[in-house]
């Protein structure tokens, strides 16, 4: 009896802290993180994508796939998963020329690339430089706080990830939206979990509400890749004015 | 022997003029000599006594030159023409005041009444009879009738078009007989460019006005409005009414739109504001052409009610496409067509999106989110019809209570407007709409199988190949391969066409109910249109197909793009379109219009069978039908007997061996009036106008007798011989110019000059 009675403790436990499976239509339809894989240091936060992937579903309407994609730079498998996200701790090497067509085409048809450095600030330079390779022309800058980014779904102030390295976050333009942002502030570090469920690294310096923060910018990421614009709409204003004031 | 009444001088020397100068010129250089060679003479009376005789000898010997003489001669005097105008334009029609004769009946009257003065002149003049209106033209005598039937006045073209040297006879003068309402160069009143073209006849015009200018009557003078109006917009029809003879009254002014009243506005007339402009708005719901009918009451006593309403045609147009997204929950599918609708110019986007669902858990409190309550009562109850375009993406209804909602879904699409649902695990029949009020505008209906995650290339039908929606190339061929060469696409949910639908683009397996299941399938529901898109993968046709290099997005914006047109019905993608020849017609002018029928390919449709109908477009009432046939190239041209004075539909339907292309319309206005018709006043002031400046009398009609008439005088013309008498060969004018030849000659000798 005791032992039933345990079992249905866990099964109700399990349900509410599992994330719901979201009833979409096939894996294409849900959002899979894809994380780029390329010579060097490019997992240096394994378990992170899962945890924001899991995260996002239970927070957001967005079904999510729960595990991650590992994809090479210049796999046409790619575009079947507009979100694709670049990690590392030492700078990016030098991209080849079918990896940086690639990226062109997939940044420029609708792709969006989280560029998130878990190191000294070396790995988002050497993205910044690619950048410039993959989409030549456009303007790397600052995104400012009154970015739609910032209000995509939760209403933030200013970024954050494992570290506060650097208070902002730089982006590229295309076709009217942000095809890149590139965190300088380990986001994965913030995020990862190991396999007994708890954190694989202290935030500095804010601790856990810090941590909240990056989960919450990191949901805003993904808000944003699939809405875009959508909460600068002249009807989301003064809702957002009022809560902002 | 032969009788002279005149003389003339005349100079009877064969010399040309110029040499004529010449001889004169040399007889002034003498006296010039003389003169200098007089300066050394200190003795005024001699200087002048040789100048004189110096200056008589020269005009001397000028008379011999030019050889002076008398012509006697036989004259006659000829008679100048006197033109009568009389006005024959449709403004004679109605009475001099209230309860009397037409103007027309009262002109006619004065002429019997003048005819004797007239006859009178007729001993110096010869009298000749016009009307004039529209245009002049002549008379065959001064009994003729003159009916009052020209749609325009033109006082001053006829003047102007008058015969000024008729058989080698001048113009001595006119009589113009009228009301004064002129609608041409005149009808703003006298300028300054109109006083010189009357001064320019060089005749005086005498003028007789019948009506006294003070006719009671209530005219809608002019609406002004912008030939196109855009959908949702204010429109302003600025409207001048005038009143004359009524009194002061306030006058509600309405606009209506085909019978249905869309703006009224009361102004206030009287003595001292006879006429006013104001300004009546309104903001149409809906796009096409519409015939507009501004009225004023008509009153008792009114010299014409015709004048009280006045009609026109508005095209109505969309400035931009109005779409509604509502999306289930943030998904690829939902992101590509965003970015398409967004960076489209010519669409309005609104959207919302449910980003958070009752099971979701943000983990922060509301004020930290930037959420905001979904309005469904604002949208699917006040905005609604405001959108052209409403489109469901995987959205379950359900949560939100909607299902009072949807009846007015279903009558938004019933009463023209568009709607799209796109597939997901919340659209269709997993989404519980085919229990829903919806389920009959959809082109497909739920059969009761799971959705298929398989992934599948989907496939064109035959009606797909040429439909505007699913036609990605420029023939049929073209479209076949562009749809062969896009990406494989995963998951569908499993539904059958509902009858009467259109199955465009279907499974190349997966049957239901003994079909391919519908992929991209639509209908024609009421007066609106709907798609449905049983995937929520289409957005593989832009990013997915950008990966081979090969075509990027652009079949999937075509595919979209085309779609909304076609939803909305462009102009353009009509099969049958029907465009009448003018959309305003005055009066009694039958009703034309040009039918053009496409194929369903959208080729030229040779030989289709139209039936095309005359409607009343206020009451619906059958007028007139037509059955005709269009030529080679898909077009043919009907023509309706005038209907009468209203707004009416031109409404075809079009048939291709017996199978039906569709139908169009178009509206035309027949207006009630005239500007002829529609000026009920009379202007004596313009006919006094034009006496005055050209120097002719004024007078009415009532008097019964003719004004002032200041004609030319008969001109006096040579006629028969003539016989020339010379005065130069006269001995006493050789022995003058002796004399002063001799005298100076004899008087320079003594006085001591060479």
């Amino acid at each position: 009896m005791k032992r039933k009675a345990l079992a249905t403790g866990l099964l109700v436990f399990v349900s509410l802290v599992l994330p719901r499976q979201s009833p979409a239509f096939g894996e294409t339809s849900r959002l899979v993180f894809v994380q780029g894989r390329y010579d060097g240091d490019w997992n240096p936060r394994p378990g992170a994508l899962r945890r924001l992937a899991f995260e996002v579903a239970v927070r957001t309407s967005i079904a999510t796939a729960p595990e991650e994609k590992v994809l090479p730079l210049d796999s046409p498998e790619l575009f079947f998963y507009p979100f694709l996200y670049l990690s590392g701790t030492r700078p990016l090497p030098a991209l080849s020329r079918a990896e940086v067509e690639n990226l062109r085409r997939y940044l420029t048809f609708g792709g969006f690339l989280l560029c998130d450095d878990a190191g000294d600030g070396a790995f988002a330079a050497s993205c910044e430089r690619e950048l410039g390779r993959i989409l030549p022309g456009r303007t790397l800058g600052r995104i400012p706080t009154d970015h739609v980014l910032f209000k995509s779904f939760y209403l933030l102030s200013h970024p954050a990830g494992r570290t506060l390295s650097r208070p902002y976050l730089t982006g590229v333009v295309e076709g009217g939206r942000l095809a890149a942002v590139i965190s300088a502030n380990d986001l994965g570090g913030a995020w990862a979990r190991d396999e007994f469920g708890a954190w694989s690294y202290d935030v500095v310096p804010g601790g856990e509400a810090q941590r909240e923060v990056a989960f919450r910018l990191g949901v805003n990421l993904a808000m944003y890749a699939l809405c875009t614009d959508y909460k600068d709409d002249q009807v989301h204003l003064p809702f957002i004015m009022k809560r902002r004031r | 022997m032969e009788t002279f009444d005149d003389w003339k001088l005349v100079l009877l020397a064969p010399w040309p003029r110029w040499a004529l100068f010449v001889l004169a010129a040399l007889a002034l250089l003498g006296v010039i000599l003389a003169a200098r060679g007089l300066r050394p003479e200190r003795r005024r009376s001699r200087r002048a006594i040789l100048l004189g005789l110096r200056a008589a000898s020269m005009l001397a010997l000028l008379f011999f030159v030019l050889e002076p003489g008398v012509r006697h001669l036989q004259t006659a005097t000829v008679k100048g023409r006197l033109a009568v105008l009389v006005d024959g334009s449709a403004s004679m029609e109605l009475p001099t005041g209230e309860g009397r004769a037409s103007r027309a009946a009262e002109a006619a009257e004065y002429l019997r009444a003048v005819m004797p003065a007239l006859s009178e002149l007729e001993r110096t003049h010869t009298l000749e009879f016009y009307r004039y209106g529209e245009k002049l033209q002549p008379l065959s005598g001064p009994g003729a009738a003159v009916e009052p039937t020209d749609e325009a006045t033109d006082i001053l073209g006829a003047l102007e078009a008058l015969p000024r040297g008729q058989g080698g006879r001048r113009l001595a003068g006119v009589l113009l007989l009228g009301d004064g309402a002129d609608n041409a160069s005149l009808s703003r009143g006298m300028t300054r460019e109109a006083r010189e073209r009357l001064r320019s006849l060089g005749v005086a015009i005498s003028t007789v006005w019948t009506g006294d200018g003070r006719a009671r009557d209530l005219a809608i003078e002019s609406v002004r409005v912008e030939d196109f109006a855009f959908v949702r917009n204010t429109v302003e029809v600025e409207v001048t009414v005038s009143a004359a003879g009524m009194g002061s009254l306030e006058v509600p002014l309405s606009l209506q739109r085909e019978g249905e009243v869309v703006a009224q506005k009361s102004v206030i007339l009287g003595p001292k504001q006879e006429r006013q402009t104001v300004k009546l708005s309104f903001v149409p719901d809906r796009i096409g052409e519409f015939v507009f009918t501004v009225s004023a009451p008509v009153y008792e006593g009114e010299a014409t009610a015709a004048n009280n309403s006045e009609t026109f045609v508005l095209k109505v147009i969309r400035d931009r496409v109005r779409v509604l997204h509502v999306v289930g929950r943030p998904s690829w599918d939902q992101r590509f067509l965003r970015t398409l609708l967004r960076n489209d110019p010519n669409v309005d986007l609104i959207s919302f999106y449910i980003l958070r669902t009752q099971q979701d858990q943000p983990r922060a409190p509301e004020h930290e989110l930037s959420l905001i309550p979904f309005p469904v009562d604002e949208i699917f109850d006040k905005q609604l019809w405001s959108f052209d375009l409403v489109v469901f993406q995987n959205f379950n209804y359900r949560p939100y209570r909607m299902d009072r909602y949807l009846p007015n879904l279903q009558r938004y699409v019933q009463e023209g407007g568009a709607f799209v649902m796109i597939g997901g695990e919340n659209a269709f029949g997993e989404g519980g709409y085919d229990q829903s009020p919806i389920a009959s505008i959809l082109p497909v209906e739920a059969v009761g199988a799971a959705v298929n995650e398989e992934v599948f290339a989907p496939r064109l039908t035959e009606a797909g190949l040429r439909h505007p929606i699913t036609r990605l190339g420029g023939s049929v061929e073209a479209t076949r391969q562009a749809w062969e060469r896009l990406p494989p696409i995963p998951g569908i949910n499993v539904t059958r066409p509902r009858p009467g639908a259109q199955v465009l683009l279907e499974h190349p397996h997966v049957v239901a109910s003994g079909q391919n299941a519908p992929v991209v399938a639509v209908a024609e529901v009421g007066r609106g249109r709907t798609m449905a898109v049983t995937t929520d993968a289409s957005w593989y046709w832009a990013m997915v197909a950008a990966r081979s290099g090969e075509g990027g997005a652009r079949h999937y914006e075509r595919f979209w793009l085309q779609a909304i047109r076609w939803l909305v019905r462009d102009p353009d993608l009509t099969r049958v379109r029907v465009q009448a020849v003018q959309r305003t017609v005055p009066p009694r002018t039958p009703l034309a219009a040009t039918i053009s029928a496409r194929r369903a390919d959208y080729a030229p449709a040779e030989g289709a069978r139209l039936e095309v109908d005359l409607f009343d477009a206020v009451t619906g009432a059958p007028v007139e039908r037509k059955v005709l046939e269009t030529g080679p190239d898909g077009t043919a041209r009907v023509e309706f007997a005038p209907p009468g004075v209203g707004a009416f539909k031109v409404v075809a339907r079009a048939e291709l061996g017996g199978v039906e292309l569709g139908t169009g319309q178009d509206v035309i206005a027949v207006r009630a009036t005239t500007a002829e018709r529609g000026e009920a006043r009379a202007r004596p002031e313009l006919l006094q106008e034009i006496a005055e400046i050209t120097g002719g009398g004024s007078i009415s009609s009532t008097a019964r007798k003719l004004p002032e008439m200041r004609l030319l005088e008969p001109e006096v013309v040579e006629v028969g011989r003539s016989e020339d008498r010379p005065l130069w060969d006269r001995f006493w004018l050789v022995l003058l110019l002796a004399a002063c030849l001799g005298g100076e000659w004899v008087l320079r000798r003594r006085w001591g000059h060479a």
